[in-house]
């Protein structure tokens, strides 16, 4: 039906390698991008702040994360702290009167060298021993900003973001905030996917399903771990510092904590491991669920007179999200973008069920 | 111990090497040379230390003593990739294709070691690496046609036939454009049509591609036919070398393979 695949021929390599070698997807993506773009004027500014900005951060976080979890295969608990290194730097390099255009690319440089460090160490074990060192660096990081008044300024201080430009637009009031991470978004997601169509995405994903098999066609294994690893808290970095410019608007090391961590990796493997698109809707369900069954549970209540207890009344949203989280993952293993892949499949080949891929 | 021949007509040369595991000699002072063209088989009951050979050569293993030559080069200490980076591609005796990949980019990934797979050119794919990629599926595509693929292309590897995907991961391996192929038992498990059709791409690949081939194979009717030359091993050593039908018909060779009665029998019947 809409999918429809019937009469679409490529008669060159690049459009068969195109990102969305179907017209109705491009349609539906311009139709997103163009929504996107004109989101300050068409929805209320508390949406725009409350909900679209983090929305857009986080997917940036989990597709980061995605790069190193789904496309190299190799679990990582400490992305919170790569972002806080991210942030940090930018921080301080802007406070110091370093261009933002620098400190942004300097915050993904810092944060790849310090996690390729505790990378290389990591990168001698595999699956649950990565699983600990990781979340080893989480605490480092964790304990190295908050104990440095260097870094930190003090256990329980918070830093003010100064003013900044970017490519010499002021950021400064929602808009350009907004289409400041909306345009790093871009950037990403447009690398995320190149990532899967080029040698270096076909690479990680050899490591990842066979080391020994990648060695043999002449994969350098540890050398593409380590790459996974670089690139990807490269991105941590440059998001962390997005984070705290247009977001949080201040820094303080309770931001990054094992909390932040889990909260993305579970945005990666609700949403999909590997997939681009999944990371954008596993952001979606961990940052909104919890707000929208907040307000469901609270108008059932109110709407239908039902006396709650006000703890009870607390609780049975985070219950409910807790098992929505299961339903989705027991109802699809390989995430919500899996779900959405498999109406795709249904309506490509729709009136007929079966039908090669 | 002779030193390995420097003539760049040999292109695998291995001298007296060792491998132990622990207490058990699994290679016990192997020598070969393999000449450039040539279809090289390699032979011998279950055990005997075939596939140790190959991990050694391929760098795998790492042999306690003796060397191995490739190109007249030692890369006895080398890593696997390095080893692949010097011209050698190799197929898996269980398969080693990557689940969840599609054909295409199976076959594209043995193309790995002439791409450039860094992270920038991703970043800047339209101006960096479309026009590389597109010449590198150019290849892979000749590769497909070659090895009569093209209707299985886009499909994950792991839903198509044992047999094809045998045919798969010997494209994977052909796309690196190897100097030296090594096949570890391509045609296991599988029936008269199928191995024909191997047998035929084998040739092909010599006589198209300029390929040496290190064949395993326990098809006697396909070592005799194909190969050149053979080396029988039994239990890690090497019990006869030369043309393929002499040294299967080498009476320590039919010991090995049918114990010492049905040997004395076969020379009755022989007789």
């Amino acid at each position: 039906m809409l999918y429809r695949r019937a009469g679409i021929r490529h008669t060159s390599y690049p459009k068969e390698r195109q990102l969305w070698p179907l017209p109705f997807d491009r349609y539906l993506v311009t139709a997103v991008a163009l929504f996107l773009l004109a989101a300050p004027f068409l929805v209320d500014r508390l949406y725009l702040v409350a909900y679209l900005l983090p929305w857009i951060i986080w997917s940036m976080a989990a597709l980061g994360l995605n790069l190193l979890m789904g496309g190299a295969g190799q679990i990582h608990l400490a992305y919170g702290a790569v972002m806080a290194i991210g942030a940090y730097t930018s921080v301080h390099l802007v406070r110091a009167g370093v261009p933002f255009e620098f400190a942004l690319v300097a915050a993904g440089l810092m944060s790849a060298a310090i996690g390729m460090i505790f990378g290389v160490a990591a990168l001698r074990v595999k699956a649950l021993y990565l699983a600990m060192s990781t979340l080893a660096m989480q605490y480092i990081v964790d304990f190295v900003i908050s104990h440095s008044p260097a870094i930190s300024g003090g256990t329980q201080a918070t830093i003010q973001v100064p003013p900044v430009s970017f490519l010499g637009i002021a950021l400064e009031g929602d808009l350009p905030m907004y289409y400041f991470a909306l345009a790093v978004c871009v950037v990403v997601t447009l690398f995320m996917l190149n990532v899967q169509r080029t040698a270096f995405g076909r690479a990680l994903a050899a490591v990842r399903e066979k080391d020994y098999a990648a060695e043999v066609i002449g994969v350098d294994t540890f050398k593409y771990k380590l790459l996974a690893f670089w690139t990807s808290s490269f991105i941590g970095g440059v998001v962390g510092a997005v984070l705290v410019v247009s977001y949080l608007r201040s820094v303080s090391p309770d931001q990054f904590h094992i909390e932040l961590s889990v909260q993305i990796v579970a945005m990666v493997i609700v949403g999909g491991l590997g997939s681009v698109l999944g990371s954008f809707f596993g952001a979606a369900l961990i940052l909104f669920t919890p707000i929208v069954l907040n307000n469901l549970v609270g108008a059932l209540a109110s709407g239908l007179g039902i006396a709650m207890s006000a703890d009870l009344r607390a609780h049975i949203p985070l219950m409910l999200y807790g098992a929505m989280i299961v339903g989705f993952l027991v109802l699809e293993p390989l995430g919500l973008a899996k779900i959405y892949d498999n109406v795709r499949n249904y309506f490509l080949v729709w009136p007929f069920r079966h039908a090669r891929r | 111990m002779a030193p390995p021949p420097q003539s760049d007509e040999i292109v695998l040369a291995c001298r007296d090497v060792e491998l132990a595991f622990g207490g058990l000699r699994a290679l016990k002072g192997l020598g070969f040379d393999i000449a450039r063209g040539e279809i090289f088989g390699l032979v011998g009951p279950n055990g005997s230390g075939k596939t140790s050979m190959v991990n050694v050569v391929t760098g795998f293993y790492r042999a306690q003593s003796g060397t191995v030559h490739l190109f007249g080069e030692d890369v006895t200490r080398l890593k696997p990739h390095r080893i692949a980076g010097r011209g050698v591609a190799r197929t898996f005796q269980n398969l080693a294709l990557f689940r969840g990949m599609t054909v295409l980019d199976n076959i594209l990934l043995g193309r790995h070691v002439h791409m450039r797979a860094g992270a920038l050119p991703s970043l800047f794919y339209w101006v960096w690496a479309l026009r590389h990629e597109v010449a590198h599926r150019r290849a892979v595509e000749e590769l497909i046609d070659f090895m009569q693929l093209q209707d299985i292309r886009d499909e994950p590897v792991e839903v198509i036939p044992l047999g094809l995907q045998k045919r798969v991961e010997l494209a994977r391996a052909l796309a690196a454009d190897p100097r030296l192929l090594i096949l570890d038992e391509p045609m296991a498990g599988m029936n008269q049509e199928e191995k024909e059709y191997i047998a035929r791409f084998i040739l092909d690949a010599r006589e198209e591609r300029n390929t040496t081939v290190l064949l395993i194979e326990h098809h006697m009717d396909v070592v005799t036919s194909i190969c050149d030359r053979v080396m029988v091993l039994s239990y890690g050593e090497s019990i006869a070398q030369g043309r393929p039908a002499e040294a299967i018909a080498d009476p320590r060779v039919v010991k090995a393979y049918l114990g010492e009665r049905a040997a004395a029998r076969h020379k009755g019947v022989a007789a």
